[in-house]
């Protein structure tokens, strides 16, 4: 345990000490000596954000539910933080025990977003912990790494010693099986890497080799061995109600980014939009029933205490019976004084209903998704969704009572022009007029529209794969364009910064090469990267020109279909063969129904079911 | 319907939670703990309960309260006992009394004792200690400066807080660690920080403080009755 009244002296000087302190409500206290395997999630991002991740109470519960292991947390600490922890030689720390993480078995990265990975490195090296898996030595932990941003692990190939790919809580259990045997019997780390390997879902980058062609796109990507996997497929839970579920989450002291229960009430989106990487790799749909989610519901109020419940999915509108779980969330809670919220909301007639039953009077602005301008770029991107829909929805809204509408957009989609980027601003005047198309005394408060846009970035396992990203000159270009179009009091225009969705973009479509940049990005003081106030670009920059790697080579660059992609050795579960053909309809603006009027195709049956496709 | 009146304990890391926090906090334990606390009315329903101050982060003590308006009585040690069950560690309720309501907790409050231990740099003796604190306590007037911040503006106002000082003795002097108690004005009618008695002493005694030993703890709230200082849950 590091040092009581030294952390005491510290906490004293930084901001938000609670951070740092755990003991919260629904936390594990667990007596180190007595455990097998320690485990220590890490979130590499401030505990505000990473207490908010419901992937984590999920594995911190699971984890905990076993007797014989202990896990805890840790997230990156703030500069102020990080500097009173170097100052004073403090290693860091896990939230239960206040044991150094390098004291542990595991370190276990949840990967949420490309722009926290030079955190990740910040932290081990706050923990002592070597950088690159090849210097780790035998007393070192085990560090892995999951969520989203795994589906391409080759970014973090020299980094992390293995990657889980697809839902952690399906396979986690089995590698910490694995763990306790080859503790047991006292053999190298070497040969525990090799044990999980075997492991379905498990990748281990050291067991494969990746050879360039002449332009630097991949030559050939192997297992070093026959014994290692070729394809590694992701690992899903089946049967969501079986599946375990946290009835005990931590209560955080401090205010966090979602501080409420958050009701999962299914996985997967059916809807198939082609800019989304979620909609591919988290097929397919699971949903969860009435009686389990209220249940939960049930449970979890009674365990935290919370005043308010929201409904966690990709698409809230699409759980099937959604109007029958929100009333009978609203009869069992209301007189509890029990709020409830709906994120992630497709604004119909009905979520209009619903909306306004369960926000009473207190309107906060409403926030429509339509991500392109013109109907034909929503065709291509297959958004599903037209204009009169939203204009409707807009009215309707606008008659109950709601004055501020936010407008999100992307730009720099495939295959748009500068009329689609009018469509933006010519939405937004609709969105207005329509606002004063109402007689006189049904216009409440003050018209406030909000166009944002952000910039598109192209994902792996989508149908824009292949495309090259708008270059940083060209989104400004386009950004300027829609900014210098809208003059209008009543709309404002905000818009994101190009050079991170770049970088963003390098590294969600990188290969192993990248995995030096990064390292040499941290040394240079990159870290909280997707925070403004700390990203950096010119040391960006500075650092690929002297790895001497082009980063729009991975940001810009367009791919044929046949080249190999980084990612190509994973299974997602929907085939090559469906995305190229999604990306070929998109050409043309055709559209694909939502999977649930029907099959698609996309291969997912084929893959985790065994159905027919 | 009926307003019970609770004393409570924050110490440890709990130091380092805010005023805020500690009222989100009350509020889901109250919750888990199947209080039935009253709640206002309105679009955004809050449960009635008041703290008497609020305590700076950092701060520890053994003497907080607070006010809870309750939908229908229960028993009071039932009431400390759910609560605690639910409560961190850290955070205790100490003791409850059901109450009339009438003055609002929050201006009933107009003492503080506080003891505060420090270590000074050099170490001093018991009397130059003793001396110290004896010139502190003759003066009619100490004159402090504090800053405030109004419209981005910084200024600074010498204030004359002796009357704010009602006790200061000293407890203990071990070589270089020093621990006084001291009853300080506190509450809506005026209010001296504990840290400004750190400052007078460091002044009068030119005693060098070593700047992150300092501990402050407060001991109980006092209201004034008559006179004389009486805890809030007899002050009626």
């Amino acid at each position: 345990m590091i040092n009581k009244d030294t952390l005491d002296k510290i906490l004293s000087r930084v901001e938000k000490p609670a951070r740092y302190i755990g003991n919260e409500i629904n936390s594990y206290k667990k007596n180190t000596k007595e455990v097998k395997v320690r485990f220590a999630f890490a979130f590499p991002d401030i505990y505000e954000v990473g207490m908010s991740h419901l992937g984590l109470h999920i594995l911190y519960n699971l984890l905990n539910k076993e007797e014989d292991v202990f896990c805890e947390r840790v997230f990156a600490p703030w500069i102020d933080m990080e500097h009173e922890l170097r100052k004073h030689n403090i290693p860091l720390y896990a939230l239960e025990s206040k044991d150094p993480i390098n004291k542990f078995d595991f370190v276990g990265f949840t990967l949420q977003y490309e722009m926290s990975y030079t955190n990740i490195l910040n932290m081990l090296d706050l923990g002592h912990i070597p950088l690159l898996s090849k210097d780790r030595k035998e007393e070192d932990p085990f560090i892995i790494a999951g969520g989203p941003c795994a589906y391409n692990p080759e970014p973090l190939a020299d980094i992390i010693d293995f990657f889980v790919i697809g839902e952690s809580e399906e396979l986690i259990l089995e590698i910490i099986e694995a763990y306790k045997k080859w503790k047991e019997n006292n053999r190298t780390r070497e040969e525990f890497l090799e044990d999980v390997s075997q492991i379905k879902g498990v990748y281990v980058p050291k067991f494969y080799e990746v050879t360039y062609n002449q332009d630097g796109t991949i030559k050939e990507f192997t297992p070093k061995a026959q014994r290692y996997p070729s394809v590694i497929k992701k690992r899903i839970i089946k049967k969501l109600d079986e599946v375990y579920f946290p009835d005990r989450v931590i209560v955080p002291y401090i205010e966090t980014v979602h501080d409420r229960v958050m009701l999962e009430i299914f996985r997967g989106c059916t809807r198939g939009c082609r800019f989304c990487q979620a909609g591919m790799i988290y097929r397919p749909v699971r949903e969860r029933s009435v009686d389990k989610l209220l249940d939960h519901a049930q449970k979890l109020v009674e365990i935290t205490g919370h005043e308010e419940i929201s409904l966690s999915s990709l698409s809230t509108s699409d759980y099937s019976k959604l109007e029958e779980l929100v009333k009978s969330l609203i009869n069992k809670f209301k007189d509890k004084k029990i709020g409830l919220s709906l994120p992630s909301l497709r604004l119909d007639s009905f979520s209009l209903d619903i909306i306004q039953e369960i926000q009473k009077v207190r309107k906060t602005g409403l926030t429509f998704a339509p991500e392109a301008g013109s109907q034909r770029l929503r065709d291509i991107i297959n958004k599903g969704i037209n204009e009169e829909d939203l204009i409707n929805s807009v009215r309707d809204a606008f008659y109950l009572g709601w004055s501020t509408v936010k407008l999100y957009f992307m730009i720099g989609l495939p295959y748009e022009n500068y009329d689609d980027i009018l469509g933006i601003k010519d939405l937004a005047y609709k969105v207005k007029d329509t606002y004063f198309g109402l007689p006189k005394d049904k216009r409440k408060g003050n018209l406030k529209v909000t166009v944002s846009t952000s910039c598109f970035v192209p994902k792996p396992f989508t149908p824009f794969q292949w495309f090259g990203q708008d270059t940083i000159e060209t989104f400004k270009e386009k950004q300027k364009y829609l900014g210098s179009n809208i003059k209008d009091k009543k709309i404002t225009y905000n818009f994101h910064d190009p050079e991170l969705s770049f970088l963003e973009a390098v590294f969600a479509r990188g290969d192993r090469k990248l995995s030096k940049v990064l390292i040499r990005a941290w040394q240079k003081g990159c870290k909280f990267d997707g925070w403004a106030d700390y990203f950096n670009y010119e040391k960006w920059m500075e650092t690929f020109r002297e790895a001497g790697i082009d980063p729009s080579f991975y940001a810009n660059r367009h791919r044929e279909y046949n080249e190999i992609l980084p990612w190509d050795f994973i299974d997602v579960g929907v085939s090559k063969k469906y995305l190229i053909n999604e990306n070929e309809k998109a050409k043309n603006g055709i559209l694909t129904r939502d999977c649930r009027k029907g099959c698609t195709g996309c291969g997912i049956n084929i893959s985790f079911t065994g159905g027919v496709c | 319907m009926s307003t019970i009146r609770v004393k409570f304990s924050k110490k440890d890391e709990m130091k380092y939670i805010s005023h805020l926090d500690l009222m989100r906090l009350f509020q889901r334990a109250f919750r888990r703990a199947g209080i039935p606390v009253r709640y206002s009315q309105g679009f955004n329903p809050h449960p009635k309960f008041s703290l008497a101050t609020a305590l700076p982060i950092g701060v520890t003590s053994d003497g907080e309260y607070m006010d809870v308006e309750l939908e229908n009585d229960i028993d009071k040690d039932e009431f400390i006992k759910r609560l605690n069950d639910v409560l961190p560690r850290g955070v205790r309720i100490l003791s409850s009394k059901y109450i009339k309501t009438g003055k609002s907790l929050m201006s009933l409050i107009e003492w503080s004792d506080y003891v505060i231990e420090f270590c000074t740099t050099d170490g001093i003796s018991k009397e130059d200690m003793e001396n110290c604190i004896r010139e502190i306590l003759k003066k009619d007037e100490i004159y402090i400066k504090k800053v405030k911040i109004k419209n981005k503006k910084e200024t600074i106002k010498e204030v004359d807080i002796r009357s704010s000082i009602k006790n200061l003795n000293l407890l203990v002097v071990e070589d270089k660690r020093i621990i006084i108690r001291t009853t300080l004005k506190s509450g809506s009618k005026g209010n001296l920080k504990p840290k400004y008695i750190i400052d007078i002493i460091n002044k009068t005694g030119n005693i060098e403080i070593v700047d992150d030993s300092i501990k402050i703890h407060r001991l109980e709230l006092y209201s004034q009755k008559n006179g004389n200082l009486v805890s809030p849950l007899n002050c009626e």
